[in-house]
């Protein structure tokens, strides 16, 4: 039972009825209708409350522009909160709620906010909800659950979104005839063309008019230019597709709907997808928004946009109201009033204007239709529903005070306050609009890019200019990018004349707008013309401001249908004209898109890249638990039998300092460097004097910014004459090299100097502690590793075990240490013989943790860690590392005064007095007794228990610490008092550095 | 999402390239005889244009060559795009 | 005596993770090459000397017009105005390596094998450029990206050379190894609709 639909006409599959549920109750519809217009077909008029004053609100518009129907759509991981039910396409089964008002939107307990409407006027949050500051919490809370707006479902998204990057010679946004036009013209002469549209089927404004293109009817011409279109391979047809976005260079953002018109469990594949389209040109035809008026409780259910009302009975079969009042100040109304005459509606015509309209009131007249011109709707009866209206005699003087006015019995407010342009796209773009003061519109100004604009888009309301300026665009736009267009004529329509719109924003009422019922121009907000006129009491004069003090088209509408119409309320009262007034800024979204097609497939473990060495399956198969370093995946400890990160590191730290411990050091960016002047280029580089290494040796190297701040260190070895190897940090290779490749490129283009990456073609595998010589010896290694043949820092090729190697005698832990560079596609099976080869001395696999507590024990710092790009090598204690001979990157600025300071922070060693391990980032002070806020004099970078010195230690930055060794300071822990700690030399173990050198 | 001109690679995303700064700032010869004031210049002050600006990018998905582009701050439109080992420069017309 | 060279390439464990879902009728195959080797070279294309040296050594032209692939013997492909990547049997690829060192030894040129760091996959069948373009920002239209064009660029959130070798479509795809499982991983999921299918060479 669907009592307000038609018996035959409009799009939809009468053989196909759908149900669908409501708020919980049973509805149906058919194939073919719009949530909206099966809503509409079941005589729902509520659909929802106002933001603020919570007003009973029913369907407003037909599309994009919808204020009032916004809804949850389907359950549970699948739902999507606040869609505009005009633009949900029906199917079987389909849940809906509104999502404003509680518990429900037929019966509302915030109400009685209406009663206190004057309460809530402009400002009302900042004013109210300022004092006391500390309860702004407790308000939040409140206002939030209050303001309704749908739940985003708390499950994962079980659905698939993708990405679709694509490039084209023209984009055309928009299929009506305005955009079909221009594709067929654009297509026909070849170009790449893609032609989006956020309705399911083309057509826009001509699907179900009674018009005639050439010799046939709208609809017949529309099937066949659809048709046309699709057989051309060079056109690529998106329907269900909005163009949602114009950035810069001609970069344009589309979000396609692609299931999510059909019943959840017929859904497969992609549910969205996000098109990133690159386009030579673009061709703007999103068409224009009716324009409302502002008349006391114009809010009411049953007063609609007038297209909307025809939309509704054209193309759904859907008869809004039965005794309808058709209110206007333009022609185009007289259209609907002619299709509500036809699907028998009794309508009366209230025109502003004393002449009424062209051709079409010669039509309305013929249908019967009683025109009351010069005269304007001054306010609205009924609640719930529209039951009559006051219209009043009017001259066209905007201040006039009615005096008497007559009552009109109707369920139907037909309004049209004329037409604005769709200017959002071109305005993404960059393009200014311009005050039309003919047509009373903002129309498109010059365009920023390379975009033209037709249509209703461009302001041009008859059928035969759309379709013109839609072939001109397109031709235009595919021979810029060099295709020969064929001329196509523009097929034949008739037109008749039009009389001008009369410009009318606020209606007159009996009284002024703070004493009248609400004069509502943003449905959303509940902003009223009151609340437009309070802040400019109040000393607002920009329209950005006006804006954000009354939050006029401030929803997820954006003020499609308010906000021109509120700019001319503030233009009134400023005594401005409309563009002396100006704008608001249009920005992406042109309506809101779904997060997840932003995300597309960017999601869950292909969020990021996961980076893996060559060893990475055994470390997963030993059941090593991975730490984040970058994007790399390191196994961060090697849990035995149950144990616990801290059991787990003490017995790998034992391991490594008395037998045999083994690493993946992977990660470690590596460069091979080369060239006749690559000595030079390294001094200017490195901090330390790279031309006296000797080849075959290694040295530990930092570079610095041309601050003078540490920017990465690692071990670096002289291959040759003129090749070095260098290593980076694993976090800093990619930055190290394009800040190398840099110098060379821009500063230094005379040195010969060439830079290869070599991270991914070598593995690393450190072997650590005293056995370590020994258990390589019984791998099989082709040369002498006996400390005097093969000394501390030194590199050589050897073969092990017969694999071609790299082997270095660095260590980053003070122990005996190697370190294997192999080709990574060897690499598992060179780690699986050190561990076979290792077993008899217990080889023990460690992680980055234990890599850490290691490193610390000897008071190496990580860069990034230990430092923050305020760190200087001489605030490490490296001026042993600072050539004086020579000039490097930083250096000079090593010598600015702020550099000098001897408060700087220094990097020292801390010990606490009990045994607390202090959390990393600590703030340490002097004085804990001090005075709030107690001044800090420096934190902790890195902090481990020692299983091998029975105690924890710490690294920290101090400032002048160096100097402070012994002395007490404090360290700031939450919870509890301040514990003395003491300032200590940065190296816990084995200080003289005698275990890597045996 | 600009659209720059890489002088080997034509013209490619901006995600495939990575920002440099201001171009022709030079590196002073002689480091240490400049005042603490000049080198402080160097180091850290730059034109801040309104309009035509001419920067360092990039291609580091690419080519990984450095290059220069004119682009303008207000519009970012990019007039074109240079070479800076031979000085020719790439742009059109 | 080296051990016989049989190079992991690191993608088995997603192999194996794969081998139960084999699809039907693949819109788009991967064929993972696990037997090439890679070369870098560098040296400055306006140095005549350095491009006949190397180009002896190849037999075949050293491309100098970007973003070009010289499919000959070997696939030769510009990297940069100095820069490009030699991909050739692996068996050979050591030998080769230290003829074209040798071959540039005394001009301004450097020569690395990087076989280990790097796994070609070959993406075949009708449905590759649609899977390739959501991830990948060029115009991979046959009239915009043609056999023999090449270029590093991204898909999804990984660096890539990638060229077209034949019309079939063929492309082929050279990664960095330790971003290869992560492209693997993305292929399949970005893929699920068209239907891709994975093997080793």
């Amino acid at each position: 039972m669907q009592p307000q639909r038609l018996p035959t006409g409009g799009r939809i599959d009468r053989s196909k009825p759908l149900s669908f549920r409501f708020d919980g109750r049973k509805l149906e519809g058919y194939a073919g209708d719009t949530l909206a217009s099966a809503l509409l077909a079941n005589g729902v008029s509520i659909v929802g409350r106002s933001f603020k004053l919570r007003r009973p609100r029913g369907i407003v518009g037909s599309g994009a522009e919808e204020p009032n129907a916004i809804m949850q759509i389907g359950k549970g991981a699948h739902a999507q909160p606040n869609l505009r039910a005009t633009q949900v396409e029906l199917y079987e089964g389909l849940v809906a709620r509104t999502t404003k008002g509680w518990p429900g939107a037929r019966f509302d307990l915030g109400a009685i906010n209406d009663i206190f409407g004057k309460v809530f006027s402009a400002g009302f949050y900042y004013k109210t909800f300022m004092r006391p500051k500390s309860w702004w919490h407790l308000y939040e809370r409140f206002i939030r659950a209050s303001a309704g707006f749908g739940r985003a479902p708390t499950e994962t998204d079980p659905d698939h979104y993708e990405h679709r990057n694509a490039h084209c010679d023209v984009l055309i946004a928009g299929g009506g005839p305005a955009g079909l036009s221009a594709a067929l013209a654009a297509g026909r002469a070849g170009a790449r063309v893609i032609l989006a549209d956020e309705q399911d089927e083309f057509g826009g404004s001509l699907a179900g008019a009674k018009r005639n293109i050439g010799d046939a009817p709208a609809d017949e011409w529309l099937r066949r230019t659809v048709e046309s279109l699709a057989a051309l391979d060079n056109v690529t047809l998106l329907p269900r597709s909005t163009v949602f976005g114009y950035y810069d260079h001609n970069f344009l953002a589309i979000a396609e709907r692609c299931t999510d018109h059909l019943p959840e469990a017929d859904r497969a594949g992609v549910r969205q997808r996000l098109w990133r389209v690159r386009a030579k040109q673009v061709v703007l035809a999103q068409g224009a928004f009716e324009r409302p008026l502002a008349f006391c409780n114009n809010d009411r259910p049953g007063v609609m946009l007038a297209s909307a009302v025809s939309q509704y009975i054209r193309r759904y079969a859907v008869r809004p109201g039965r005794r309808a009042v058709v209110f206007t100040n333009n022609d185009s109304a007289y259209e609907t009033a002619i299709d509500l005459a036809e699907a028998g509606s009794s309508v009366v015509i209230v025109d502003s204007r004393a002449d009424g309209a062209g051709s079409l009131g010669e039509r309305a007249a013929k249908a019967g239709i009683s025109v009351i011109a010069g005269h304007i709707v001054t306010d609205v009866v009924g609640r719930r529903r529209v039951r009559g209206v006051r219209v009043a005699g009017w001259s066209g003087n905007p201040s006039y005070l009615v005096e008497s006015s007559i009552h009109i019995d109707c369920d139907l407010v037909a309004v049209s306050g004329g037409w604005s342009p769709a200017v959002h796209l071109h305005s993404h773009a960059g393009g200014r609009n311009a005050w039309d003061t003919e047509r009373h519109c903002f129309v498109p100004g010059e365009a920023a890019q390379a975009n033209v604009s037709a249509g209703a888009c461009n302001g041009k309301w008859s059928l035969r200019e759309c379709l013109r300026e839609g072939i001109e665009s397109g031709r235009a736009a595919a021979s810029r990018c060099g295709f020969e267009a064929p001329e196509i004529d523009t097929p034949s329509t008739s037109e008749g004349h039009y009389n001008p719109l009369q410009p009318l924003w606020r209606v007159p009422a009996d009284a002024e707008p703070e004493r009248c019922p609400k004069q509502f121009l943003d449905f959303q907000n509940d902003t009223s013309v009151a609340d437009i006129r309070l802040a400019v009491r109040e000393g607002y004069r920009n329209v950005e401001h006006v804006k954000r003090y009354t939050a006029l088209g401030f929803g997820t509408d954006q003020g499609k249908l308010g906000n021109i119409i509120g700019m001319a309320v503030l233009a009134e009262c400023l005594g401005k004209s409309i563009p002396e007034v100006g704008t608001t800024t249009f920005r992406p979204a042109y309506t809101p898109v779904a997060f997840a097609v932003g995300a597309g497939e960017s999601v869950g473990d292909l969020y990021d890249p996961v980076r893996k060495t060559a060893v990475h399956e055994w470390h997963v198969a030993a059941g090593a638990p991975m730490e984040n370093v970058g994007q790399w995946h390191r196994p961060w400890y090697f849990p035995r039998d149950g144990e616990d990160l801290h059991a787990a590191v003490a017995r790998e730290c034992v391991a490594a300092r008395q037998s045999l411990g083994i690493m993946d050091a992977s990660t470690l960016g590596k460069i091979d460097a080369r060239g006749r002047d690559v000595v030079e280029f390294l001094e200017r580089i490195y901090t330390h004097n790279v031309g006296k290494m000797k080849i075959g040796r290694c040295a530990y190297g930092i570079m610095l910014g041309e601050d003078g701040m540490v920017m990465d260190d690692g071990v670096m070895a002289r291959l040759g004459e003129q090749r070095f190897y260098l290593t980076t940090t694993t976090g800093g290779a990619a930055n190290v090299l394009a800040w190398l490749e840099a110098w060379l490129q821009t500063e230094w283009p005379e040195l010969e100097v060439f830079l290869t990456s070599l991270t991914d073609h070598f593995s690393t595998i450190a072997m650590v502690g005293p056995n370590s010589r020994r258990v390589l010896e019984r791998i099989g290694c082709t040369i002498d590793l006996d400390k005097d043949s093969f000394p501390f820092m030194a590199v050589r090729d050897a073969e092990l075990g017969g694999y071609p190697v790299q082997l270095f005698r660095v260590s980053f832990s003070g122990e005996l240490a190697f370190e294997i560079n192999i080709d990574s596609g060897s690499a598992l099976e060179m780690w699986k013989t050190v561990m076979a080869a290792g077993e008899e001395f217990g080889v023990t696999p460690y992680g980055t943790e234990t890599m850490h507590v290691l490193r610390a024990e000897k008071g190496f710092v990580i860069v990034g860690q230990d430092t923050d790009g305020s760190v200087t090598p001489v605030d490490l204690g490296m001026n042993w590392l600072l050539s004086k001979d020579k000039d490097f990157l930083g250096k000079r600025s090593l010598a600015r005064p702020d550099c000098l300071r001897s408060d700087r922070k220094q990097l020292v060693g801390l010990l606490s007095s009990d045994n607390t391990v202090l959390p990393e980032g600590t703030q340490l002070v002097e004085a804990p007794g001090a005075p709030v806020p107690v001044p800090m004099c420096g934190h902790v970078t890195s902090s481990y228990m020692s299983a091998c010195l029975g105690h924890p230690i710490a690294l920290a930055l101090v400032a002048g610490g160096r100097a402070r060794k012994g002395e007490t300071i404090y360290a700031a822990l939450p919870g509890r008092e301040p514990l003395p700690v003491t300032i200590a030399a940065p190296v816990f173990y084995d200080p003289k550095g005698e275990r890597q050198h045996v | 999402m600009l659209l720059i001109e890489c002088p080997w690679c034509g013209e490619r995303a901006e995600t495939e390239f990575s920002y440099g700064g201001e171009a022709g700032i030079a590196r002073p010869p002689d480091p240490d005889v400049l005042s603490d004031a000049e080198w402080a210049d160097y180091l850290f002050n730059r034109s801040n244009p309104r309009g035509a600006h001419r920067e360092l990018w990039n291609h580091a998905q690419g080519c990984r060559r450095w290059f220069g582009v004119e682009r303008d701050t207000v519009t970012y439109r990019i007039a074109g795009s240079f070479r800076l080992s031979d000085g020719s420069d790439n742009r059109e017309g | 005596m080296s051990r016989p060279l049989d190079r992991r390439h690191g993608l088995e464990p997603l192999l194996a993770e794969l081998s139960g879902s084999r699809t039907a009728d693949p819109g788009a195959s991967v064929t993972i090459r696990n037997d090439l080797g890679h070369i870098n070279v560098r040296g400055r294309a306006a140095d005549a000397g350095f491009v006949q040296s190397v180009e002896q050594v190849l037999g075949q032209a050293l491309p100098v017009k970007p973003n070009t692939v010289s499919l000959d013997q070997h696939e030769v492909f510009w990297l940069g105005p100095d820069e490009w990547l030699i991909v050739t049997p692996a068996a050979a690829a050591a030998e080769l390596a230290g003829r074209l060192q040798k071959a540039t030894s005394d001009t301004h040129a450097s020569v690395n094998d990087i076989s280990g760091g790097q796994v070609v996959l070959i993406l075949q069948g009708a449905k590759c450029r649609d899977l390739l373009a959501k991830g990948c920002t060029l115009d991979l239209h046959p009239g915009a990206f043609a056999v023999g064009d090449c270029a590093q660029s991204g898909i999804a959130r990984a660096n890539v050379l990638l060229a077209l070798v034949d019309e079939m479509p063929t492309f082929m795809i050279v990664i960095r190894r330790s971003f290869s499982d992560y492209l693997c991983r993305w292929l399949t999921h970005a893929g699920r609709d068209e239907g891709i299918a994975f093997k080793d060479s």
